[in-house]
């Protein structure tokens, strides 16, 4: 019996780890109703940072922010929102692969690419497959704060001012529903036009106090906000991603298991009937 | 010469009684004079009685039935008049091409060599098969065993390292058909005629349909006229077509000899039957037997007595795994489970050995990974994880290749790779030099140059 004694330690190790999954799923799915509140929470205001940005970039004030011209693309900044931890299934994933074929797009231009990363997935990743990293944090956790991301949102936006790179995207995961997320890549600097049927036509705020002064602050809060929103959008998909993949890893440790049950009676009840077998056969030939 | 009479008759083993003072010794063989049914003593009762078992079929025999003793064991004709031929077990020519007029008879019971007489040696033997030669090499003068459930391919596998081997090798090769399917034994006496390698082979068989005392006996038969090769100082091949049978055959007696059955009801003696025959299986300093043999393993279990006793013989074991052949993967030698002593740096240089460790490494770790994968998927390996399985997926696929002896089958021409090949291939596959190749591109290929062009024929078809 000693094929029925390895099955039963299989089955052991593959149930300890589906009551480890089946847990993760769990605190996944109660983690996932907080991080999408939170999500929905931030929305009205980047939505509405978002459209007064537009109106500006449409307008022509006196005074045009650095951030708002559009310049030949030499060299392209990427911000990568990634999770810090795994189990969630092909999120990461997809979006790295996404962002690989756009970095290759690029390349083939002649385009390089600097990239700041947040979260442990995208270090590691780029660690492995290389790429020319400027900087990266994470551990910004489950309730991210927009303190937490500055740092390195700030390395972007200075190269961005010196010229050091003419573009700055965002990569992160677009929440659409608990079961979908899909990986997008948002250009961030220049700002974009809205395309807002409204905003067609040229119209400008009246500026108190100074028009430059306004500009720069509102300008600042437009792109914490929009990678603070990606951020917490990507946290969202993150639960949510884990949850599905929980619950499928829970799925298939089930079958394996019941395969495992199959393989170990039948191992059980060969050693039974081959036992028969001897005994009834020893004794037929004394 | 005495005389004796049968006195009793349980399927294939026979009592008869002789005068007290002429009892034969145990080996002899004895003759039924009505039948022509020769019999071979196992057990002297006492009292006159031997217990014998019938090379032959026992349908017929009665009680008081005349038997005369030969005074010596069953004697095959052995040497060089034997090439081309096929007989059975007693030396009687089966493909009817009249008498095998041999000037020398030898017994098929003889001791093993000694001590002093064997010889050792390290001299690699290539086989053209690419899982092989990388991860079992054989050496020549060693012994090697093809082990394997049923229907996973040991035969035509077998066949294959014939083809390749005593095809291109110039020696001389006896095949001993001990057990298996008589249509086997007919195709392989055509294919080699085919090749024109038939002067070179002398074939012994004792296939499925014969009684047991037959294809217990067989094997012995074979490798007689092996040993007379070998003492005549030639190189000879020798290949036996299966093992197991000849343990099934003891099995299929044993009970009747009055032995108790032991361990999975095999013969108590199952370890000294399999010794008798495998000890004289060696190469001496007159000259080499290397030998190929194909071991049933029943029910794919390795650790059934019979496979097992015959593991401690072997230089060289050549392991078919059916988790394998359901990948649709032949010949499917496992890669982890396959060993040979030859492995060694001192023997297979200092790359062989660390490809091939390197290649076993990473298959390990591939199967370490399974479980992961079935249960979380791929996406939760980290980069470097999922590059190895790749490139184990690679190797697994890469270890398939086209055989000569299946084109039939396969429809596909074989393909024949030298040792060098395969390590440069291997070591590329490991490197990652392909990784951008389709893993398809490595199945049913020879070399990696030939994945490469397989690779660039799949990209234009679509």
């Amino acid at each position: 019996m000693t094929v029925g004694r390895e099955i039963k330690k299989k089955i052991g190790s593959v149930e300890n780890t589906k009551k480890v999954t089946s847990a993760m799923q769990m605190v996944a799915a109660s983690k996932m109703r907080r991080t999408q509140d939170r999500m929905h929470e931030a929305r009205p205001y980047s939505n509405a940072i978002r459209a007064v940005i537009g109106h500006l970039a449409n307008s022509s004030p006196e005074y045009r922010h650095q951030f708002m011209t559009e310049r030949e693309v030499k060299r392209i900044g990427f911000i990568v929102v990634s999770t810090d931890k795994g189990q969630c299934g092909g999120l990461n994933t997809n979006m790295f692969r996404e962002l690989l074929r756009e970095l290759k797009s690029w390349e083939d231009q002649g385009i390089r690419a600097d990239l700041a990363l947040i979260g442990n997935k995208a270090a590691s990743f780029f660690r492995s497959v290389g790429g020319n990293v400027v900087a990266a944090i994470n551990g910004v956790g489950e309730t991210p704060e927009v303190k937490s991301l500055v740092g390195s949102l700030k390395i972007m936006l200075d190269s961005f001012s010196d010229e050091t790179i003419d573009r700055l995207d965002v990569v992160s995961n677009e929440f659409i529903s608990s079961m979908q997320q899909k990986p997008q890549i948002r250009q961030l600097l220049p700002l974009v036009h809205s395309e807002d049927p409204d905003t067609t036509h040229q119209w400008d705020y009246i500026y108190e106090p100074e028009a430059r002064d306004l500009i720069d602050g509102l300008v600042q809060r437009h792109i914490e906000s929009q990678v603070y929103q990606a951020v917490v959008e990507n946290t969202a998909c993150e639960q949510a991603a884990r949850m599905i993949a929980m619950k499928n890893a829970t799925d298939n440790a089930e079958s394996m298991i019941e395969e495992l049950a199959l393989l170990y009676n039948n191992a059980r009840q060969a050693a039974i009937t081959q036992e028969i077998a001897e005994i009834v056969g020893g004794a037929a030939a004394l | 010469m005495s005389n004796g009479k049968i006195v009793q008759v349980i399927g294939a083993v026979i009592d008869v009684e002789f005068d007290r003072e002429l009892v034969p010794q145990v080996f002899d063989a004895l003759k039924v004079v009505e039948t022509g049914l020769t019999l071979e003593v196992q057990q002297q009762l006492g009292d006159g009685v031997v217990r014998t078992i019938a090379l032959g079929s026992s349908e017929g025999l009665s009680r008081g039935l005349e038997v005369v003793d030969t005074g010596q064991p069953i004697a095959i004709p052995v040497g060089e008049e034997t090439l081309g031929r096929i007989m059975d077990v007693l030396g009687t020519a089966i493909d009817e091409k009249g008498e095998i007029n041999a000037r020398i008879k030898q017994p098929i019971h003889r001791p093993a060599p000694t001590y002093e007489d064997q010889k050792g040696g390290n001299e690699l033997l290539e086989t053209g098969v690419k899982v092989i030669d990388l991860m079992c090499p054989f050496a020549r003068g060693g012994k090697v065993g093809l082990f394997g459930g049923a229907g996973v391919g040991k035969t035509v596998t077998m066949l294959e390292l014939i083809r390749n081997i005593a095809v291109e090798h110039s020696g001389l090769s006896v095949f001993a058909g001990v057990g298996e399917r008589t249509r086997e034994g007919n195709s392989f006496y055509y294919e080699m005629l085919e090749a024109g390698v038939l002067d070179k082979i002398s074939l012994v068989f004792g296939q499925m349909n014969e009684p047991p005392g037959n294809r217990l006996r067989v094997a012995l038969s074979g490798v007689t006229l092996a040993e007379q090769f070998r003492d005549e100082g030639r190189d000879v091949l020798l290949f036996i077509d299966n093992i197991y049978r000849y343990t099934l055959a003891g099995v299929e007696v044993s009970a009747l000899l009055g032995r108790m059955p032991s361990a999975v009801g095999y013969q108590p003696n199952l370890a000294e039957d399999m010794g008798i025959l495998q000890e004289r299986i060696t190469t001496t300093k007159t000259g080499s037997i290397t030998s190929v043999q194909a071991i049933y393993v029943p029910a794919d279990d390795l650790t059934d007595p019979s496979p097992a006793t015959t593991f401690a013989h072997l230089d060289s074991t050549v392991t078919l795994n059916r988790a394998i052949t359901d990948l649709g993967i032949y010949p499917a030698v496992d890669p982890l489970d396959s060993t040979s002593r030859q492995l060694d740096a001192n023997i297979v240089g200092q790359e062989h050995y660390s490809v091939a460790r390197n290649a076993q490494e990473v298959l390990q770790r591939y199967q370490e990974l399974r479980d992961i994968i079935a249960i979380l998927g791929m996406d939760e390996l980290t980069e470097e994880d999922k590059a190895l399985v790749y490139r184990a997926r690679k190797l697994q696929q890469f270890f398939s290749q086209p055989m000569f002896v299946a084109e039939q089958f396969t429809g596909r021409e074989g393909q024949y790779v030298s040792r060098e090949d395969t390590v440069r291939s291997v070591k590329a596959i490991l490197d990652g030099d392909v990784d951008d190749l389709p893993e398809q591109a490595f199945s049913m290929v020879g070399d990696i140059d030939s994945a490469r062009e397989k690779a660039e024929t799949m990209q234009v078809e679509a």
